[in-house]
Formats: structure tokens, sequence, C-alpha cells
């Protein structure tokens, strides 16, 4: 991989996923916030946010692809959730996606994303 | 310019105003901090949205313009909102006016920006392009006589950018430190920041950007605004305060994330 992961017993991750990532190489990659559009537009799973956060995970997956990666490429992630109560069902979808440890990421809950029957958004930045 | 405009087939984001994925070659790169609607006398612009827009986008295009670069060049773009009625109706057409190519985004709807009548924040990185070789790392920069705790431009020439995860006032065993204790969140969140950025064999001054978020921004001031004042002790990134309404934990008050560069 063109990065590094960056860890420290004096400092730990919440959950399972890098406290940092150092780029080595590659091309930079950022990534559009990822909303639950199948390819024609349509919003996949209304009112459910793991199908949405599936949905989410494999239009992210899509652009690594675009670029000649895949999730492993990924160097840090942040997701948007509206609804706190919502995490425990992205958290799981987000861990079905990825295999062993996620990137560096963030979690932040927003008062809205730019369409409100989005639930969740995923942006990242990747070394490719 | 090496820039890589990454489609992913999909015709729903053909004919928007960003790409799905934007990829560079990172020799030189600058991020801006979040910027606002701020007239040259410190105050909000009046008359809302729209205006609010237009002044975000002319002071954005100074910061850019100081670097050689224009919007042509943005790889990224973030939006902040506290009304995305009134962005859809004004602020996204005065957007528009400014962008060419489009960069990879993001928009999101928050609570509270630093003043509470704003209403658009945005913040950009930029691939300035050419080596960067003969230059230094970092080139931290303002364009104007703001006068707040943080530098409106911030170039990389050359380094490693380090992406941390957001940090949050956490004890290595997992426990919460400072529950409904603004300050005592601040130092631990910039304790755990500096424990990262030490094993990544960086320091404060390595600091690139760094995003805010908070539960109340008026706490943050009081609390969390010495404390990191002490950390960066004067050499600030380009940074964004944020209000939103939570974090992973009910506990946290506070997280921040930091992007940072070395040699």
């Amino acid at each position: 991989m063109p990065f590094s992961t960056i860890a420290t017993p004096e400092a730990k991750p919440v959950a399972n996923y890098k406290m940092a990532t150092r780029m080595e190489g590659g091309r930079l990659l950022y990534i559009s916030g990822q909303v639950a559009w199948d390819a024609t537009g349509n919003i996949v799973g209304k009112g459910d946010v793991r199908a949405q956060a599936r949905q989410v995970f494999e239009n992210l997956r899509g652009v690594l692809r675009a670029a000649g990666g895949d999730l492993t490429n990924l160097m840090k992630i942040t997701t948007y959730i509206t609804k706190l109560e919502d995490f425990p069902a992205v958290a799981q979808a987000r861990s079905e996606v990825f295999q062993g440890e996620l990137p560096a990421s963030t979690l932040i809950v927003v008062k809205a994303l730019f369409h409100p029957d989005f639930l969740i958004e995923v942006e990242g930045v990747a070394a490719v | 310019m090496d820039r890589r405009d990454i489609l992913a087939e999909r015709p729903v984001e053909s004919g928007r105003g960003f790409m799905p994925g934007v990829s560079v070659n990172p020799s030189s790169v600058l991020f801006t901090a979040g910027l606002t609607g701020r007239g040259p006398d410190g105050k909000l612009v009046p008359g809302g949205m729209a205006p609010q827009a237009r002044r975000t986008f002319e002071r954005l295009q100074a910061i850019l313009a100081r670097a050689d670069a224009r919007f042509d060049n943005v790889v990224k773009q973030l939006t902040y909102v506290t009304d995305i009625d009134a962005y859809n109706a004004s602020g996204r057409a005065e957007r528009n006016k400014f962008f060419g190519a489009r960069p990879a985004s993001t928009g999101l709807v928050v609570r509270r920006l630093a003043d509470p009548a704003m209403l658009i924040e945005v913040e950009l990185v930029v691939d300035l392009g050419g080596s960067g070789a003969g230059k230094p790392l970092l080139d931290k920069y303002n364009v104007e006589n703001h006068g707040g705790d943080f530098y409106q431009g911030v170039i990389v020439n050359g380094g490693r950018l380090l992406y941390l995860a957001g940090q949050v006032s956490n004890n290595p065993d997992g426990s919460v430190a400072g529950v409904n204790d603004w300050r005592r969140q601040a130092e631990k969140v910039y304790e755990n920041i500096g424990h990262v950025l030490r094993a990544a064999g960086a320091t404060p001054a390595s600091a690139v950007k760094e995003t805010t978020w908070v539960l109340n921004i008026d706490s943050w001031r009081q609390g969390g605004a010495p404390v990191r004042r002490e950390f960066y002790k004067g050499d600030f990134p380009a940074s964004t305060l944020v209000e939103i309404p939570g974090l992973a934990r009910p506990e946290f008050l506070v997280e921040i994330e930091v992007i940072a560069a070395i040699a």
C-alpha cells in the first residue's frame, strides 16, 4: 500500500479503525461524499439506514475501482449520519464491507444532508 | 497539472457540479480554512445566503490567487450550510459562477457556524501542480488581517500527508475523560492529537488543516479555545469550526480531525 499506518499505545481508537495514516507514495484521491444513489439516481433504502449504508459503500468502492484501487487504498473516511441511533446499524454495515481494520475514521452527526431522504453520507481520501 | 477526474460511469453524476473523485500527484497541495461571508470589516455581509455565498467564494478566490491557483484547480470542496433551502434557492447558483471544472464535493447541513447568522462556510483542497522542490515544506499564509487563530491557506510542498482519525476525549482504556467538562475534553483531545503526531514523526507545527466539530460553539470558545492556543503556540493550521448535534458517543463534546505533513 502507498500509505503506512500510525499507531501509539498512548492514544487508542474507540473502535476498529486506524488512528492515522501517512501517505508514502502514489496518487492522492479525494472522493466526494457518497450517498445512497443507485446508478440512475434513485435513492436506495428510503428510511432504511442499513440499506443506505450498503449502497453508500458500494458507491465508494465504485469510485475507488474507477481510480484503479479498492477499499484497501482508503487512508481516511468520514461518515456523516443524521441520527446517532443509526450508528450501530451503520457500524455493522461498515464492518461487513471492510475486512479487518477500517481506515482512519471520523463519525459526525449532522443536522441534515443535502436531501431529506439521505440518512448517511461517507467521503474518503485514498492513496492509489 | 496532473489531475485525473474519476467518473464511475454513473449517469446520475453527469451534469452536476461535482466529480465523484479527483486524483492528483500530491507534489504541491493547498488546504484552505473554512471561509465565510464576512466583509472586510469582519462582519457578515447583509442580505442572506446569496451575498454570503458570493463573498465566501470571492474570499476563497483571493486565497487561491495568492497560490497562483484558480477554482479549476480545486480537488475537493466541502460546503457547510445551516439552511439547505436557502442554499438551493440562491447559494448554489453563486457557487456555480466560480467553478468550471468539477471538484470532488461534500455538502453538509450543520447546526451552527462561527456566527449564528452565518449561512454558509466553504473549505477547499487545491492541486497546485509543479514539483514543490526547493520550497519550504509548509507555506502558511493569510490574505486578510482577520485576527483569528488560524491561517487562511496552507501549502504543502512535497512532503508526506498524514491523515488523523477524528480525535475524541477517550483514555487508552476506552473510558471518556472529562464528561460534561469542555476544558478537560479539549486537553485530552489535544493530548491524543499530540501523541499521534509524535508517533508519525510530526509535531503540532506540522498540522496543515484542522476541523473542529463541537456540540456548542460558545462552550468551546470558553473551555476549548485556550487549550487549542496553548497546543499550537501561534503556529496554527488552516481550520474550520462547526457546531453539530452529535458525535459517536453521547459523552463526547468535541471531535477534532487533523491533516498534517512531514518531509
